[in-house]
């Protein structure tokens, strides 16, 4: 048994974060465990721009925003793992990885969890039809195209209107193929504006909203999908069934945090989210256990993952100096309009961030942080949107002796 | 007459309306940087996109490099650009930032590696 004080399972965007500031708080024995060949996670397949706007105040591709990452990891000397996948964790900070050298066991004081999502595939969404080759989802499509120089296909059809659909699209015409159309089960879409108008609408590649395929074709290879129109109550509309010829059909319908280690150590998931319920620092249910990036929460931009990871750093280093005990807890409310927050819990009144999405796109609202009665915050927001996640701090002074904490929005 | 974009220069994705006649605009509301005028008087004049893509290389540990315009370039030059790329390779080792194609088109387009990609000896 080798012991660490961090270890830190994942070596994307929030484990190098989350390394990188663990490194700056003067925490030295750290361990960044990577199952993947090389450290910058899902960044190297992620080749367009517009990362590092807020974090580096330029625009970034995805390898340049993993690479300053790394080369502070490599100028620290931060030790890390490639080719090697922790494949059980213990709620007393155990590690068990596997690699080429076999089974090897670690524990640490503590254990940051950093192992991002994965995709939605057609068997959670249960798709109808036949089973041909060519069908991918957007991100292992993209892994395809940007890393093995393979492409996928050459007349396609989007299923789902998620970030890595729309950045898929322009890749797709650019590399040459034909993108018929995006289909969106939803009556608005999941991915940013800004990627609607210049992955779509800059190359006219129609939006279908509230459209679904619900056939699919093809012996051996995809030959067709039939889409149709979902109606107000969710039913499809028969007579708008239309088929389209294509030979690759891609899935862009949304992401799951990569949640089976935390299971297995007995950490408790939010159902919302999909990640591990936290308290203001990071914190799971078990001490010493901490979460960041989309392991956490599904976040739209790279910039959050590293400001997360960053933040809940801060919690990692009280906890080893032993400022950090579980006393007693308030359990943040919800209003209907909001699907989730991240902290799910407090535990003392600091300068915290809070993380929401909401339910349903809207103009003009206002978001409502109460105790019981007394009004802590108001927070008017022009627009709201499924897709843009929403983040507010609170100071330690709002948060000074609440009892309970309730957050809606009016 | 008048116009609503989404900004695309950053995550905000700030509305912006924009009242112009042909390409002289009169007023701008609803950016929240002076990047957001800037791009909407672009979008009117002349629509400027970075163009981002990747090329093939040889003996390298990775088998394309991503590469970047360093600048924005007329929207109307992105397909050709990415047709160009599919013709190009290279060879590794390959730095952040080193020119893999100058003036493409004839019009000072260059493509710069955004990847650093090492040697491998097989």
């Amino acid at each position: 048994m080798q012991e660490k004080e961090v270890i830190i399972i994942g070596g994307g965007a929030a484990g190098l974060a989350a390394a990188v500031a663990c490194q700056e708080k003067g925490i030295e024995d750290i361990l960044i465990i990577e199952r993947g060949d090389y450290l910058g996670g899902i960044l190297n397949q992620c080749i367009h721009d517009g990362f590092g706007l807020e974090k580096f105040h330029t625009s970034l591709s995805g390898p340049e925003y993993a690479q300053r990452y790394i080369d502070r990891v490599v100028a620290k000397k931060i030790p890390f793992l490639l080719n090697s996948m922790v494949v059980n964790l213990t709620p007393q900070e155990e590690v068990i990885v596997i690699n080429d050298k076999g089974l090897q066991h670690y524990r640490a004081k503590v254990i940051i969890l950093a192992m991002g999502c994965r995709e939605r595939t057609r068997g959670a969404i249960s798709i109808p039809g036949a089973r041909p080759s060519g069908i991918y989802t957007a991100g292992v499509a993209q892994e395809l195209i940007n890393l093995k120089n393979y492409m996928v296909g050459k007349k396609i059809v989007i299923l789902g209107s998620g970030d890595i659909g729309l950045i898929m699209a322009r890749r797709l015409i650019l590399e040459g193929a034909e993108v018929i159309t995006v289909a969106e089960k939803l009556p608005y879409s999941s991915g940013l504006p800004r990627n609607i108008n210049q992955c779509l609408y800059d190359f006219d590649i129609p939006l279908l909203l509230s459209h679904t395929v619900v056939d699919i074709q093809g012996n051996g290879r995809l030959s067709g999908v039939t889409i149709a129109q979902i109606g107000k109550r969710g039913g499809i509309i028969p007579e708008s069934r239309r088929k389209i010829i294509c030979d690759t059909l891609l899935l862009s319908v949304g992401l799951i945090p990569e949640n089976e280690l935390s299971l297995e150590a007995g950490i408790v998931l939010d159902t919302m989210t999909g990640g591990p319920q936290v308290d203001e620092r990071g914190q799971t249910n078990i001490p010493g256990i901490f979460a960041c990036g989309n392991v956490l929460q599904v976040h739209d931009i790279v910039d959050n993952v590293s400001l997360e990871a960053e933040y809940i750093v801060e919690g990692v280093a009280e906890y080893l100096e032993g400022k950090l005990t579980k006393e007693r807890e308030i359990k943040v409310e919800l209003g209907n309009d909001l699907r989730y927050v991240v902290p799910q819990t407090l535990m003392r009144p600091k300068d915290i961030i809070f993380s929401f999405r909401v339910n349903q796109p809207g103009r003009k609202k206002i978001l409502i942080f109460e105790d019981g009665k007394r009004l802590i915050k108001k927070k008017s927001l022009q627009r709201v949107n499924p897709a843009e996640m929403i983040r507010v701090k609170l100071s330690s002074r709002d948060l000074e002796g609440i009892k309970t904490l309730k957050i809606r929005l009016v | 007459m008048e116009r609503e974009f989404v900004c695309i220069i950053c995550p905000n994705g700030c509305r912006i309306r924009v009242e112009y006649e042909g390409t002289n605009i009169k007023n701008i509301t609803g950016d929240e940087c002076p990047k957001g005028k800037d791009y909407v008087k672009n979008e009117i004049i002349n629509p400027l996109r970075v163009f981002t893509g990747s090329v093939l290389v040889e003996k390298g540990d990775f088998s394309l490099v991503s590469v970047k315009t360093p600048v924005p370039i007329p929207k109307e030059y992105l397909k050709k650009i990415g047709e160009m790329t599919r013709r190009i390779k290279v060879e590794a080792p390959i730095e952040i930032g080193q020119v893999i194609a100058s003036n493409l088109l004839d019009n000072n387009i260059d493509l710069i590696a955004t990847r650093k990609v090492n040697i491998i000896n097989k």
